[in-house]
């Protein structure tokens, strides 16, 4: 039992540790102690989905989550997406279809697109309304986003295919 | 928002969590998958001393179906039931039930234990345990026991576990033959809590008169509810609109008064779960006929 | 020198433009995408503290005392301010009208649920909020009034003691014969509205970094401000720092509507500073402290609207009665969104006679604030449900009805009666539109068959106006000052030919960096990534207001126009000396300085600039060696109101049609949008996929406002709707997808033609979802006349028609 304790994780690959207060929520130990501040914190009691990242493969809300609950996990945040100077296909496709407006919402929706994706590569509609049913935008009225989705799809799956060929 | 100190304990064994649970019964929480508990620390709502953390425990996520029962430890996330083949394929209400829970971010961190044992009237395992008669192993410092489903839920977000018992699987009946089920609610947004729902089931007996139907109202009282006396008017009738609204008017007569709030009066919640009721024993009764 | 704008693309020197009003990427999205972009809250300063505000529990109280010591001593306080320090250092806020506003903690009194009364700077959120649990307060209650109606009769218990009275205005505008059109009419048609609480909320919250220099004895603001301009002054103001001491340095941030205002975040902030020796403070709202004391509760109305007909359905004179419950105080600014209704008070509709009869009210409710489209979106739906109603009493279609109203085109510019002038208009052809794309007809026989089958489907058909680029004078009536809102930009070239723009605005979401690069790189003839957006803080930019009132596309467009004009004066000036020619002789065209007539004697403006900065010697004498102009842009022809508030104001009147097929459960009241269909005019499009943007993201926040969002306070003055679990935002489950056609009509008076874009579907689609409603309810005989049309709120309706019915 400990108010404060020492954990580590890795996050888009790079490992980070720190002596922490128990009560610190993983939104605030990704953005403050590990300074990765593309999620973002909309609600803190998990409704709109803005702090959206992946903790071993899966979309979860990360302020509604405790940091030492992450000891020891995989973490996927919007940083990690495109690490150089390309955009991943997620993001590629948001930016054509015009998918955000203020862009705040947007990296826990690419999230939580990444893991459907990753899950199922040809979703239904109605599974994608599903995922997306669990992230809130205030801006976009959800129609271009809904087709960043499929054009997202379609761009990551053009993308396997030649990978296959090659 | 954000939460008040507190200590944490990640107990690694199940023994070692009830023996933490035992010496801190009043001002420790159970952390599970934290859906609802996370809200309430961030708003301060909720001031436990100390919060004992289960996901440590080893061998408390299994899902699986153990002679025709679906056997689901209570750390099991509620997404592993939506992604189980076993569960889409031989446990259609409680795939149903399931893809009802707020969505899958929630569904990703939240627990069927923890949805369970936190016994929101509202929610839908709770009444999922009620409908399909599912028993509750709870375990405790003397060991494990079993809880049948009506002797579960007790009142709002209380449950018959005793203080230093955690909830360790739920064990659910699949339905029988010739048995159709429904669930139907509604909520004021996809994925919220329903102001009213129902969920059925209906099993025909030869010659199209049904056997048996169970139905459970949910949202619209202390616990998800049981309609056993309104189920009794099933038994042996023909299926029709006119019996279909009978017994769910029988059932929404007799509910306590609804809870009332900004979203629905008593009055409605009351009317709303007889639509419900009557919309979900039509479905089930269809579809125990295909 | 006086500058010529174009007003349309073809004027532009550019023989084959290549951006401007294509769908092109965003010039904000790459840094977005990666979670790179700096809200507020990324911004860490050193020595910084962060702020927790402590809010009161009651809605109408005095405090009797206040005990901080206990917070004090807590390990990583730093400071702690009550409002007694309000009192010694700032002054109340300023209001319109003037006098309805209080210090940023409450002095002596609270007035609302949610009003700051203390707050801690610590070294860390979470120990602040420890702190606060420290504190102690001792209320004395005193009596509660949350109903408008009540608020407003005498004897109630009093908000402010010093007005002798809750009302914060109460008159009548009158405009024309209006008596007269009544007592002629043929028929009156009155009906009454309610529109409930709701507000804008924006993904991120309002947040706010305060730095008080105690030896400049000046306040740097870092803030996610929509305004910054508007901001600083009223931080001057409040904080009595001269105005070139406060510097506010706007954030990108996470969406607007009009509800970013943060009011009194930034000046508890600064008190803090100031007693923590100059250490900034950061204060970020949380998200119930924005549903509870934020600037995101707009709009709790009380309509009372007459039309005056002819038996044949011409609309003959409109009567507008509103009770406007403000909350405590006038410091969130939500009285102008009682005054913006002029602008286009009469909708699309040529009702030569209109009368206003306005009563503004304190309750014990949280101060009402700005959300998109300002005022119109509650007045609208009044209107063009009245016109439905009155449709249906004439035994006319809802279309012919607005057919026979409608203002001409011929009629442009037309004046409405409340003073302001439309600019250009097809609003029948935007109805013939949107009801061929939705093949109207065949929705009424579907909505027929449904009824065969006991089903409830309605159908709405709204039109509206979208008044666009506000003007200072569109809110004389409840005491704002002033014509003209310049924006202003600077344009520079650099030596190797670059271009910048410096603008005094930050990100919000609409795309207008993407704007300003369009134009200029079509403008000079150059690639969008030839043009760089520098951002610059209130102190640096020249003078601006950024984005509010549908106004920003068309201003930034003007103001980079009017630069660049100025700017290539210039490289024509210089290239004339170069080229041994005259000034006159040189045009502008494709990025070249050219001789009229000699296409190949040209240079390009490149070559131009890089002569002004390094070759003085070639420079014609008395010219400064500076390759930039700054040009503010407001609207021309803006008039002065008169004493009935009629100004010019609202330069655009962008207009839409949107016609919604809706079926209503009648066992349940719920409501389920089945089809959605659009046409929008908004003259010129700049960039289309932003116009479309902007329409459906309005679509979204108007299917909020009609059946989902809404702050309910008890009777005690408590918020019932603290969270999001409680106050809805519309998901993608809710909003539709929507079927969207342009029209466009461009505006004879602006740059480019481009009209207002950002509120047209907040101002329709309220109306429109409601509209169908009642039309689904209409065999019933319910009037839906409340908003949101909650499931809850019509099953009662239909409760209550069976009851009648049986009895």
């Amino acid at each position: 039992m400990d108010t404060t304790r020492k954990i580590q994780m890795n996050v888009n690959g790079t490992s980070y540790s720190d002596e922490i207060d128990v009560r610190t929520t993983l939104v605030d130990f990704l953005r403050v102690n590990c300074g990765l501040t593309g999620t973002h914190v909309g609600c803190e009691h998990g409704v709109c989905g803005a702090c959206t990242i992946l903790w071993n493969g899966n979309a979860v809300r990360s302020c509604i989550m405790l940091a030492v609950q992450a000891d020891g996990s995989e973490i996927s945040t919007v940083e990690g997406l495109a690490p150089g100077s390309e955009l991943h296909p997620i993001q590629q496709a948001f930016m054509e279809e015009h998918g955000l407006q203020c862009g705040f919402c947007t990296p826990g929706f690419m999230m939580s697109i990444y893991e459907m994706i990753s899950r199922n590569p040809d979703p239904s509609d109605e599974e994608i309304k599903d995922v997306l049913g669990g992230q809130i935008c205030r801006c976009t009225g959800y129609q271009t986003i809904f087709k960043a989705v499929r054009s997202a799809i379609d761009k990551m799956a053009a993308a396997n295919k030649s990978a296959a060929q090659g | 928002m954000k939460p008040p100190s507190f200590e944490y304990a990640d107990p690694k064994s199940l023994d070692d969590a009830v023996r933490l649970l035992e010496e801190h019964e009043f001002e420790a929480k159970i952390l599970s998958g934290g859906q609802s508990l996370m809200p309430l620390l961030n708003m301060r709502l909720a001031r436990p001393e100390l919060l004992i953390d289960l996901a440590k425990i080893p061998d408390l996520d299994h899902v699986r179906e153990e002679a025709g029962t679906l056997v689901v430890g209570g750390m099991a996330r509620q997404r592993a039931l939506e992604l189980s083949p076993i569960v889409r394929e031989r446990f259609p209400l409680v795939y149903d039930a399931t893809m009802h829970i707020a969505h899958p971010q929630n569904r990703n961190q939240g627990t069927v234990g923890g949805s369970i044992a936190h016994a929101d009237p509202a929610a839908e395992l709770p009444a999922l345990v009620m409908v399909t008669d599912a028993e509750i192993v709870a375990t405790g410092p003397d060991g494990a026991r079993t809880i049948a489903a009506d002797e579960f839920f007790v009142t709002y977000l209380t449950t018959s576990m005793e203080g230093a018992e955690i909830l360790t699987e739920v064990r659910i009946p699949a339905l029988g033959p010739s048995t159709g089920h429904s669930l139907q609610e509604l909520a004021r947004r996809h994925g919220d809590f329903a102001l009213a729902g129902a969920m059925a089931t209906v099993t025909l007996a030869g010659g199209g008169t049904i056997e048996s139907g169970r139905l459970v109202l949910f949202g619209v009282g202390a616990t998800p509810i049981r309609a056993r006396d309104a189920e009794q008017l099933l038994a042996g009738e023909k299926p029709s609109d006119a019996l279909f609204e009978a017994v769910a008017a029988k059932a929404a007569a007799e509910l306590d008064e609804p809870l009332s709030d900004v979203h629905a009066s008593a009055e409605y919640r009351r009317s709303l779960a007889g639509v419900m009721a009557k919309r979900a024993l039509a479905e089930a009764t269809a579809r125990a006929a295909v | 020198m006086s500058v010529k704008i174009p007003t349309s693309i073809d004027q532009l020197p550019n023989s084959n433009p290549r951006f401007i009003g294509q769908e092109v990427n965003r010039v904000e999205d790459p840094s977005l995408l990666t979670g790179r972009t700096q809200f507020i809250d990324d911004l860490v300063l050193p020595g910084m503290l962060h702020c927790a505000i402590l809010r009161s529990p009651h809605p109408h109280a005095k405090i009797v005392s206040i005990d901080t010591s206990e917070a004090e001593k807590l390990e990583g306080v730093l400071s702690v301010a009550t409002g007694k320090d309000a009192k010694e250092l700032t002054n109340p806020a300023p209001t319109a009208p003037e006098g309805w506003g209080a210090y940023c903690l409450a002095a002596d009194k609270v007035r609302f649920v949610g009003e700051p009364v203390a707050a801690i700077a610590a070294t860390s959120r979470y120990i602040a909020e420890d702190a606060l649990e420290l504190i102690e307060i001792e209320y004395e209650n005193l009596d509660v009034i949350v109903d408008a109606h009540k608020a407003a009769q005498d004897g109630s218990p009093l908000i402010f003691e010093e007005h002798g009275s809750n009302v914060m205005m109460q008159r009548v505008f009158t405009w024309g014969e209006v008596d007269q059109a009544f007592a002629d009419a043929d028929h009156v048609v009155t009906e009454k509205y309610r529109w409930n609480r709701l507000g804008a909320n924006p993904l991120e919250t309002y947040g706010c970094i305060s730095k008080w220099d105690l030896l400049e004895n000046s306040l740097t603001l870092w803030a996610s401000v929509q305004s910054q301009s508007h901001v600083a002054l009223g931080r001057a103001v409040v904080l009595g720092l001269p105005s070139n001491k406060v510097r506010v340095i706007s954030q990108p941030h996470g969406g607007s509507f009009g509800g970013k205002g943060g009011f009194r975040g930034p000046d508890i902030a600064a008190i803090l500073s100031r007693k923590a020796g100059g250490r900034p403070v950061k204060w970020i709202e949380d998200r119930m402290e924005y549903l509870g004391g934020g600037a995101g509760q707009s709009w709790d109305r009380h309509y009372e609207l007459s039309l005056a007909l002819t038996n044949d359905g011409e609309v003959t004179g409109l009567r507008v009665k509103l009770l406007d419950d403000l909350g405590a105080t006038a410091e969130a600014f939500g009285t102008v969104s009682a005054a913006k209704p002029l602008a286009a008070f009469v909708g699309c509709y040529a009702i030569p006679v209109a009368e206003y009869d306005l009563t503004m009210v304190v309750t014990n409710k949280l101060p009402g604030a700005p959300y998109r489209g300002m005022g119109p979106p509650p007045h609208n739906w009044a209107l063009e449900q009245t016109m439905d109603v009155a449709a249906r009493k004439l035994g006319l279609d809802p279309t012919e009805i607005r057919r026979k109203n409608f203002i001409q085109p011929s009629q442009f510019p037309y004046i409405i009666p409340s003073g302001n002038e439309y600019d250009s208009g097809e609003y029948e052809a935007a109805l013939d539109g949107v009801l061929e794309m939705s093949q109207y007809k065949a929705l009424r026989e579907e909505q027929a068959r449904a009824r065969q089958e006991g089903r409830y489907l309605g159908i709405g058909v709204v039109n509206t106006i979208e008044p666009g680029v506000f003007d200072w004078n569109a809110y004389a009536i409840v005491g704002v000052q002033g014509t003209g809102v310049p924006e202003g930009v600077t344009i520079a070239i650099d030596i190797m030919g670059k271009i910048t723009c410096k603008l005094g605005f930050s990100l919000e979401g609409q795309g207008q960096y993407t704007v300003v690069t369009q134009v200029l790189a079509d403008y000079f003839n150059v690639e969008m990534a030839d043009i760089e957006i520098v951002y610059q803080d209130t102190l640096s930019a020249p003078p601006h207001f950024g984005p509010g009132g549908s106004r920003l596309g068309v201003a930034i467009t003007g103001a980079s126009l009017g630069a660049a004009e100025m700017l290539v004066d210039k490289l024509c000036t210089v290239a004339a000396v170069l080229m041994q020619t005259e000034r006159e002789n040189i045009e502008f065209m494709d990025g070249f300085c050219r001789i009229k007539g000699m296409p190949d004697a040209k240079m390009h403006f490149a070559e131009v600039a890089g002569a002004i900065l390094a070759r003085s010697d070639l420079l014609p004498p008395g010219m400064d060696p500076s390759p930039q102009a700054t040009f503010a842009w407001t609207a021309a022809g803006r008039t002065q109101a008169d004493d009935q508030g009629r100004a010019k104001s609202y330069l655009t009147a962008a207009n839409a049609c949107h016609v919604v097929l809706v079926e209503v459960d009648i066992e349940t009241g719920h409501t389920e949008i089945l089809k959605y269909f659009i046409v929008d005019d908004c003259g010129t499009r700049l960039n289309p996929s932003n116009v479309e943007g902007m329409t459906q993201g309005g679509v979204a926040q108007g299917v909020g406002a009609a059946l989902l969002e809404e702050y309910v306070y008890d009777e005690g003055g408590q918020l019932l709707t603290s969270t999001f679990m409680d106050y809805l935002m519309p998901s993608v489950y809710e909003v539709p997808m929507t079927e969207k056609k342009a029209l466009v009509t461009p505006s004879p008076f602006t740059p480019l033609g481009a009209k207002g874009a950002g509120e047209g579907s907040m101002h329709t689609t309220p109306a429109a979802i409601m509209c169908a409603i009642n039309d689904a309810l209409s065999p019933l005989g319910i009037k839906a006349h409340e908003v949101p049309a909650a499931p809850n709120r019509i099953w009662s309706l239909i409760q209550q028609a069976r009851a009648g019915e049986s009895r």
